[in-house]
Order: C-alpha cells, then sequence, then structure tokens
C-alpha cells in the first residue's frame, strides 16, 4: 500500500477579511478511506475543499495531494471533483459536457465509460437545462470521473436529491469505492455521512471538532433521551426536581411534553414515573448523529465563548 | 495545452447560431445601406485612394468582426456565474490554454463574419477590386480583431451579470465611433482622430484598407495591437488563476 497520504492539510487557515472561514485544520486521509465533512452551513467545508484543491491560497498553513501541490495532481488527472453549484453549461448535452471536460484531461475515460459509471447513458442526450436535481448531480459526477481519478472530492453531493435519487447516487459511488479509491465528501445530511463514509470529521466554526468512525462519533454523546407526557401545570420546582433525577444532562419542556437527557436512563426513568405516576406516551431513546453533532457544536461553541 | 479542448470549445461557440446572427445583421443593413448611399456613382474616398464602396464594406466588416468578438463576454459572464470556471480550474486546463481557447473561438466567428460581409459586398454592388486586395483586407482585419477577442475575455472576467451589458455598451460604441468605424474620421473633430490613434479599432480599419490597398506601413498598427494584445493577454491569464476561489 501506497504510505504517502492522499490528502495532508497542516495548520491550514483562511481569512476573508475579519471572517475567519478555516480555523487551523490538521487533517490526513490515508489512500481507500471514504471521509465525510460534516458540518452546518459555514462550517468551513467548502472553503477546507477549495484549500485542499488549491483553488484558494490560504493565509497559513499548507495542503498536499499524492504527497505534493494540489495543482500537480489536478494536472495529472487523480482529482474528481464535483464542486457546489451548477458548474455545467445548460445549452451543452450531457455528453457534450462530459466530452468536453475530457477533451481537457491528458488521459480520460471514454465518454461513454464515464457516462455509465455515472449512470448517466439514459440521459446522455439530455440538454443540461432539462435536468432534474438528481439527474444534475450525476451528471457532475460523470464529469467527475471522466479522468479515472485516483481520488474524489465532492461538495454536498446529494443536495436537491430526492431519496431515490440519493439512492442511486450512492450505488454508484459504491462502485467507485471498491476499487479501492479515495473519497472525501462534504455533508449536512447526517444519516448519510453516518451511512456511507467510514470515518466522519466534524466541522464547525471552521474547527474539527470531532475525527473517528461513525460509531465513535455517535459514542461522544452517551445517554439517553426520555421522552413523557405529562398533565397538569408545570413549575420552576418540576423542572428542578426533574433536573435532579439520576444522570439528567438536560430538561425540555413543549407543551404537555417533557424531554430528558440522562446518561442513567434506566435509574431516571423508574424514579421520573414514581413521581410523575400520570405520565404517558413514554418512549425512550439511544442518541443518534443529529444529538451528536448538536452536542460537539455546543461544546466547541461554548469553548469559544470562554476564549473570547 | 490541448489541442482537442480547443477545438471543441471553438465549435460549441460557432453552433450557436442565435447570437451569431445578430452579429451579422446589423453590419449587413448598415452596409446596404450605406454602400448604396456613398458607393453606387463608384466615387473615390481621397483619404485611402480606395473606392468608397471598399472603404464601407472594410469598415462594416471590421464591425461586424469586432461585434463578434466583443460579443464573447457575455457567454463568459454567463459561464462564470453558473461556475464553469470552477470547473475548468479542476481540469489540467491553464491559464493561456483558456486564453487561447476562448480568442480561436472568436477567432472563428469573425472570420465568418468578414467572409460573409464581404461576399455580399461584392456580389451586390459588383465591386472592382482584385481578389488578393479583398483577401489582404480580409486578414488584415481578421488580425485586427485579437485585442478584441481580449477585451471580450477580461470583460468577461471582470464583469458581473449586472453590468456587463452597460460596460460591453460603451465599450462597444467607444470603439466603434473613435474608431472610425461607423462614420469615417475626417468628416470628425480633430481631436477624435488624434484619439483614434491609440485605439485598436482605428487599426483594425486601416489593417483591412491597407490589405484593400496592398501597400501601407504596416509597422504601426503591428506595435499598436501587439501592445494590446500582450497586456491584456497578462490581465486575463492572471486573473484565471484567482478567478477560481470563492470570494
Amino acid at each position: 500500500m501506497n504510505q504517502t497520504p492522499v490528502i495532508q492539510l497542516s495548520g491550514l487557515r483562511k481569512t476573508f477579511g475579519r471572517l475567519t472561514a478555516v480555523d487551523g485544520i490538521d487533517l490526513t486521509v490515508r489512500a481507500g478511506e471514504v471521509v465525510a465533512l460534516l458540518g452546518p452551513n459555514g462550517a468551513g467545508k467548502s472553503t477546507t475543499i477549495d484549500l485542499a484543491l488549491g483553488l484558494a491560497h490560504p493565509t497559513a498553513g499548507t495542503a498536499r495531494l499524492f504527497g505534493g501541490d494540489p495543482r500537480l495532481a489536478i494536472q495529472d488527472g487523480r482529482v474528481g471533483v464535483m464542486l457546489q453549484g451548477g458548474a455545467l453549461l445548460p445549452t451543452m448535452t450531457v455528453a457534450q459536457s462530459v466530452a468536453l471536460i475530457a477533451a481537457a484531461h491528458k488521459h480520460p475515460l471514454p465518454v461513454a465509460e464515464a457516462l455509465e459509471r455515472a449512470k448517466c447513458t439514459e440521459i446522455a442526450k439530455q440538454r443540461v437545462s432539462k435536468l432534474s436535481g438528481g439527474q444534475m448531480q450525476r451528471a457532475r459526477f460523470a464529469v467527475a470521473v471522466v479522468s479515472n481519478p485516483d481520488l474524489l472530492i465532492m461538495d454536498e453531493p446529494t443536495a436537491a436529491m430526492d431519496v431515490e435519487a440519493r439512492r442511486t447516487f450512492w450505488q454508484s459511488m459504491r462502485e467507485f469505492t471498491d476499487e479501492g479509491r479515495t473519497v472525501v465528501f462534504a455533508t449536512h445530511y447526517l444519516d448519510e455521512a453516518d451511512t456511507y463514509a467510514d470515518r466522519i470529521v466534524m466541522l464547525s466554526a471552521g474547527s474539527i471538532v470531532a475525527d473517528g468512525t461513525p460509531n465513535e462519533v455517535k459514542a461522544v454523546v452517551s445517554g439517553r433521551r426520555i421522552r413523557a407526557n405529562i398533565d397538569g401545570e408545570w413549575t420552576e420546582g418540576d423542572e428542578a426536581e426533574l433536573l435532579s433525577l439520576p444522570g439528567v444532562r438536560s430538561v425540555e419542556r413543549r407543551g404537555e411534553q417533557v424531554t430528558i437527557v440522562s446518561d442513567e436512563p434506566d435509574a431516571a426513568l423508574r424514579a421520573f414515573l414514581s413521581r410523575y405516576a400520570d405520565a404517558h406516551d413514554i418512549e425512550v431513546t439511544a442518541h443518534n448523529m443529529d444529538d451528536a453533532f448538536l452536542a460537539l457544536t455546543e461544546a466547541s461553541r461554548e469553548k469559544e465563548g470562554v476564549l473570547a | 495545452m490541448s489541442i482537442a479542448y480547443i477545438t471543441l470549445e471553438s465549435w460549441r461557440q460557432l453552433k450557436n447560431l442565435r447570437t451569431f446572427i445578430f452579429t451579422f445583421a446589423v453590419p449587413l443593413v448598415m452596409l446596404l445601406i450605406f454602400g448604396g448611399a456613398y458607393g453606387s456613382a463608384g466615387a473615390v474616398d481621397q483619404v485611402t485612394g480606395l473606392p468608397w464602396i471598399v472603404v464601407t464594406t472594410v469598415q462594416m466588416a471590421g464591425y461586424g468582426a469586432m461585434m463578434a468578438a466583443l460579443s464573447q463576454a457575455f457567454n463568459i459572464v454567463t459561464e462564470r456565474s453558473l461556475g464553469w470556471n470552477r470547473q475548468l480550474r479542476i481540469t489540467p486546463l491553464t491559464g493561456a490554454g483558456y486564453l487561447v481557447s476562448k480568442v480561436i473561438a472568436a477567432l472563428a466567428t469573425s472570420a465568418i463574419v468578414i467572409v460573409a460581409l464581404i461576399v455580399i459586398s461584392v456580389l451586390t454592388f459588383h465591386v472592382q477590386l482584385p481578389f488578393a486586395g479583398w483577401a489582404m483586407a480580409a486578414l488584415g482585419l481578421w488580425a485586427g480583431v485579437i485585442p478584441f477577442a481580449l477585451i471580450a475575455v477580461l470583460i468577461g472576467q471582470f464583469a458581473k451579470p449586472s453590468y456587463a451589458q452597460p460596460l460591453f455598451m460603451v465599450v462597444f460604441f467607444g470603439m466603434a465611433i473613435i474608431g472610425g468605424l461607423w462614420v469615417p474620421l475626417q468628416i470628425m473633430p480633430s481631436w477624435v482622430s488624434n484619439v483614434a490613434q491609440i485605439v485598436p479599432s482605428y487599426w483594425l480599419n486601416r489593417l483591412g484598407q491597407m490589405g484593400a490597398h496592398q501597400s501601407g506601413d504596416i509597422l504601426e498598427p503591428v506595435l499598436v495591437l501587439l501592445g494590446w494584445t500582450v497586456v491584456l493577454a497578462a490581465f486575463i491569464i492572471w486573473r484565471y488563476r484567482r478567478d477560481a476561489a470563492r470570494s
């Protein structure tokens, strides 16, 4: 196996005027990894991708692809990229778009093969302006793979896709990664990162707040959520009482419904039921990616507050 | 630099027939009107020593060619706003390759405009000029169009969609009038003639006239046009490299 990291970002920073978009990112991606860059809008995902590709110049730090200047990797056709936005010309057909980009590359795949890999054969003769959101993304995927790259970088590849389109898209992605290639994709769909990546890098406010397997990232936030409906008046005293239950971290009330997050859910639930015997519609759920995400990004925001 | 890419890109531009027809229609109508007005009697222009109809044909062919080249700006503005240039930046296409592809596409369109206008003029007005004269005139105009192709790329690279149109108009009308492409310079105030010496549209027209004459000192026009070309090309390549970054 090749020991040179596919992507190596060291101390990467990027500021636009007074705004810091990327605030000191260190990231190493090895060959064969499928990495999700997860974060809300404005977390710095797109800027990180631009810096990694050499499309923008970092304020500080370095970005290397395959051990060298990103531009060299792009010139060799080793990187396929799906950037955010339209990016294809509406008056051209899908096949023409792929052919035009292929012509700019030194050793492209045959156009038909790129179309087939992206499941675009049926829409090859359609104009880009007539494509649906999902078809558009597939066309852009065809453009991205036409150089037969070792590394695929995608910025929000499934934005504007319906469920079926997303499934088809990830299926063709699987075929691509099964050949041992490296994929990095930015997303704010938590389930997508959970399902398709074998490593999740979470970004918040330009920094990495978590980096690990989906399970590791989820385990960062332990505990379960207890949800129940309580009839009757709700007082400050009730809230204080619930907060004193075993392992409780937070209590939230919306109308009749109360949500308790606890690190000791069994004990908390027993105590809760002995106090509120009339509680109904009780539900106990494990934390999912959303909760992990909220907890982590909130933690980083609090840290920032302290520093400021 | 990729020949395959440049070929496909030029072909793509040529197929864009709609803009092509508009580029062509205005100079054609002006040629038919002015050509009929000035040229029918076979009068000779004292300044250039060429028949008026030849002067008018060169003027209008130059005007059409300039318009064909400059209108590239709109394509580029649109392409950029769609993110096409970002897409190109993640291919091996270099800044110089991008520039050449756009200039060649512009030259291909203007070549067709020049030839078509000259052929129509010859067929309509039965102008007496040797074939070599027309060929050299066309070649002179064609070479003179290069700076305009570059100006178009530059407008395309810097202008936002919202003000590309007015910017194009200012450049286009300014160049057409000061360069003497609409009305001969001798009927304008003398300061216009002085300013004309440094604008590429004046030399575009002069190169066409010299070609038609098959004589004249081409050193000055070549130097002026080369100066424009080098400065514009440097700006464009610099800009293309920065353009991909999101702001």
